[in-house]
């Protein structure tokens, strides 16, 4: 800075030219504190802040990305999700009283209404993911341009439960398809400014690369459910079950039932492993291969995210994780002392009761709160960072002509995402 | 005295990126281009949108505009000279904490407003409620809760009725129980026709379903000792169908997941909150609504020319088999302050038992007599 008529010497100090890449610059320590004190509010006030650590959580994460030299912003408050939040739940109540209505009714209706419920909901969830994405990304500020999202969250919803209901029925196999499916529909409705975002990924290229991931978690478990559903004698089984009275055990042990279930168990136990042991690679390839395909007009990303930094970041939460464990330990047995305690300065009665109900849920609570947090700022966070930093860009010259365009979208957050549950960052 | 620096520019109509001079002059911002000096933007001191940034780095926008223009400064004087000379930019975010403690304060007092209505405002509004839900509508209900209820209860195998009574050598059973029924029903006097069944379950217990449905257990005709304790424990099933405390129950319940399933708990570890105090205020609403069902028993079993004390002889039996647990959770009060409360309300009027020995000796075999 300069004092009187600066102008005819400008500092030499130059902007840092733009790279190629993205980086993340935020400080881990202080997004733990920002979480900590996130858990202990939500605690207190029973989850009502959770709006303002949302939106605080999203800052500290959009503020600090660097893509090819800027900062992303992110503009939105956490009282437009308390609004948008308040405003669902005005739209719910009818809905739910419907439906509370159609399953007491007798007759076809009452008997599908389970079903009825479920579809509708899963609908409903889709729509507000959909909508919710909107709100976020007409909340990202790049370059002093917005991005904005377009395309029906009714279409959205449709396509989505339909591809989810395609994964179940494949038992997984169907997932590249569906989500290379579902990606090209947002990325294709996602503008920044007056360029529009498309998807290039490949379902079926990850179908290949992930399909041994699926021979190893989900084959065994299959197999295994079909060699026990084979080893069983059916009519012996249905037999034994019906006719009651003495040895039904005896019965249904004559049933080939035993061999069947060790079977199931351990093919079950397999997949369980597998998946715990495989997730962390299994995400290291979709991650790369969603960050790989999105492209806005003539700007390519590709990424280079490795696998063993995704394995690290998961190693480094399971110690967390197993840290905890023995602090919670501790501190539970402390809790429980406290409950067996009570009795005796209290004596019986509706209050000691009441305490006691009191601490068992707090710690109950703390611990899922401690775990979250631990979670969030290990696995999600560094996620983001080694997402953002494995990217490298190409065609980064459209980034300095782009124009601004579309309207600030919903003024009311992501409202019916938090009533539904569906919310994420 | 003039203030300026270097500083990083977005007009907010393109993504272009500009250096820029500012200067500060004194009454706002002048940011001019770095190269041709040309006037780019003037931003009044006093309408400087003060953004998020990272650390190190001041971010401005400008709040009379609805473009997105950002002024970026990472030059630590220039930057401190702008916080000066403007209200809105708060770098020590004072003002920001200040906003952040009121709203925790607020949450909180939320918290406690909710909790307060779930504990008083739920149970008083369910009271207002009940009585206006139109007997029609009350009786669909019954049929619903009826058909569900059975499909619950009914656990025994194809080819044996749920109900007793319907063998020819349980009529005479059958006939005393709608003796017994009838006599209780024309005390009562009430709006709801009433129907009283006893089904095959081997617990002592009994239940009233909205739209004056009554279920008497096999196991509590076994319990029973003489027809009165029996007649006990269907009057006091009869006050939970004259106060209509099944339609009570579900406003209840409806009003309780919208306040503690809608309203709170969205969170990690919510759920746990959620089921907890549920469960807890539940029990509570319903060991209110248990106390005002005995009250009505001995009062109506006092009308019908019974005696009074006879729910309270059965009830003492059955306690005697309860597994103790945690108060709070329990739907019933004390066995024992039920106990107190009957007996101090039931005058000692004289009283005939309700059926003769014969009838009686019919209605113990109304479910094992086919």
């Amino acid at each position: 800075m300069t004092v009187e008529n600066p102008v005819d010497t400008p500092p030499a100090e130059e902007p840092v030219p733009p790279p190629n890449g993205a980086r993340f610059l935020g400080n881990e320590k202080a997004f733990w504190r920002l979480l900590r004190r996130g858990a202990v509010l939500l605690l207190v006030t029973l989850g009502i802040y959770r709006f303002w650590l949302a939106t605080d959580v999203r800052r500290s994460l959009w503020n600090h990305t660097e893509i090819a030299g800027d900062y992303l912003e992110y503009i939105g408050t956490a009282r437009e999700l308390l609004l948008g939040f308040l405003i669902a739940i005005a739209l719910l109540v009818p809905i739910n009283i419907v439906l509370f209505l159609t399953t007491l009714s007798s007759g076809l209706l009452g008997q599908i209404a389970g079903a009825l419920t479920l579809v509708l909901l899963g609908l409903l969830g889709q729509f507000a993911v959909y909508r919710a994405r909107r709100y976020r990304l007409t909340r990202t500020l790049y370059r002093g341009i917005r991005f904005h999202q377009t395309g029906a969250a009714w279409r959205y919803a449709i396509c989505a439960i339909f591809w989810w209901a395609t994964i179940g029925l494949t038992l997984g196999l169907a997932y590249p398809w569906a989500q290379a499916s579902l990606e090209r529909f947002k990325l294709r409705n996602t503008h920044y400014g007056d360029l529009q975002g498309q998807f290039v990924g490949s379902g079926t290229r990850l179908f290949f690369r992930g399909v041994l991931f699926w021979i190893v978690v989900v084959g065994p478990f299959v197999l295994g459910l079909v060699v026990a559903i084979g080893a069983i004698d059916w009519d012996a089984l249905g037999e034994a079950m019906r006719r009651s009275g003495d040895d039904v055990m005896g019965r249904i042990e004559a049933a080939g039932v035993v061999p069947a279930l060790v079977v199931a168990v351990l093919s079950f136990a397999w997949s369980a492993i597998a998946i715990a042991l495989l997730y962390p690679a299994f995400q290291a390839m979709v991650l790369r291969w969603w960050l790989s395909g999105l492209r806005f007009g003539a700007l390519t990303v590709t990424s280079r995210l490795s696998t063993r930094a995704v394995y690290r970041l998961y190693g480094r939460f399971a110690w967390l994780a197993l840290l905890a464990a023995l602090a919670l330990g501790i501190a539970a047995f402390i809790g429980l002392a406290i409950i067996g305690a009570l009795e005796t300065w209290l004596g019986k009665g509706t209050l000691t009761e009441l305490l006691q109900t009191a601490i068992l849920i707090g710690t109950y609570v703390i611990v899922a709160l401690v775990y979250s947090t631990i979670y969030q700022a290990t696995v999600k966070l560094r996620l983001w960072q080694q997402g953002f930093q494995s990217i490298e860009l190409a065609g980064i010259e459209v980034l300095d002509g782009v124009k601004a365009t579309g309207a600030s979208g919903s003024a009311v957050g992501e409202g019916l995402a938090d009533a539904l549950n569906v919310g994420g960052i | 005295m003039r203030v300026s620096g270097r500083g990083i520019f977005f007009d907010g109509a393109t993504s272009a990126r500009r250096a820029v001079l500012v200067e500060l002059s004194n009454d706002g911002v002048l940011i001019r281009d770095a190269e041709d000096r040309d006037m780019l933007a003037r931003w009044p001191y006093d309408e400087l949108d003060h953004l998020a940034a990272p650390e190190g780095v001041l971010r401005l926008g400008w709040a009379g505009s609805r473009k997105l223009a950002r002024l970026e400064v990472r030059d630590p004087t220039l930057a401190h000279a702008i916080d000066e000379r403007s209200l809105p930019v708060d770098r020590s975010g004072g003002v920001a904490r200040r906003g952040r403690l009121k709203v925790i304060g607020w949450s909180l007092a939320a918290t406690a407003s909710l909790l307060l209505a779930g504990i008083f405002g739920v149970p008083a509004l369910a009271n207002q409620i009940a009585p206006l839900v139109p007997l029609r509508v009350e009786r669909m209900l019954g049929e619903a809760v009826d058909t569900q209820a059975r499909k619950l209860l009914d656990k025994g195998p194809p080819s044996r009725p749920f109900e007793c009574g319907t063998g020819p050598g349980e009529a005479p059973g059958h006939a005393a129980l709608s003796r017994l029924g009838a006599r209780l029903e024309a005390a009562a006097g009430l709006p709801i026709p009433l129907e009283v069944k006893v089904v095959r379950r081997s617990e002592a217990n009994a239940i009233a379903l909205p739209g004056g449905h009554i279920y008497v257990f096999e196991g509590l005709i076994d319990k029973s000792e003489n027809a009165d304790e029996l007649a006990g424990v269907i009057a006091h099933e009869i006050g939970h169908v004259a106060n209509r405390d099944g339609t009570r129950s579900i406003v209840q319940a409806a009003g309780l997941s919208f306040l503690f399933g809608m309203l709170l708990g969205d969170f990690v570890g919510g759920g746990a909150v959620v089921i907890g105090a549920r469960a807890v205020l539940q029990s509570s609403y319903s060991r209110d609504v248990e106390s005002a069902a005995d009250r009505y028993g001995v009062e109506l079993m006092g009308r019908a020319g019974g005696d009074p004390r006879a729910l309270g002889a059965v009830l003492g039996r059955i306690a005697g088999a309860n597994h103790p647990g945690m108060e709070i959770l329990r739907d019933h009060p004390d066995t024992k302050t039920r106990l107190k409360v009957i007996d101090d309300l039931a005058k000692t009027t004289p009283s005939q038992p309700l059926l003769e020995p014969a009838e009686w000796h019919a209605l113990k075999r109304i479910c094992t007599a086919r």
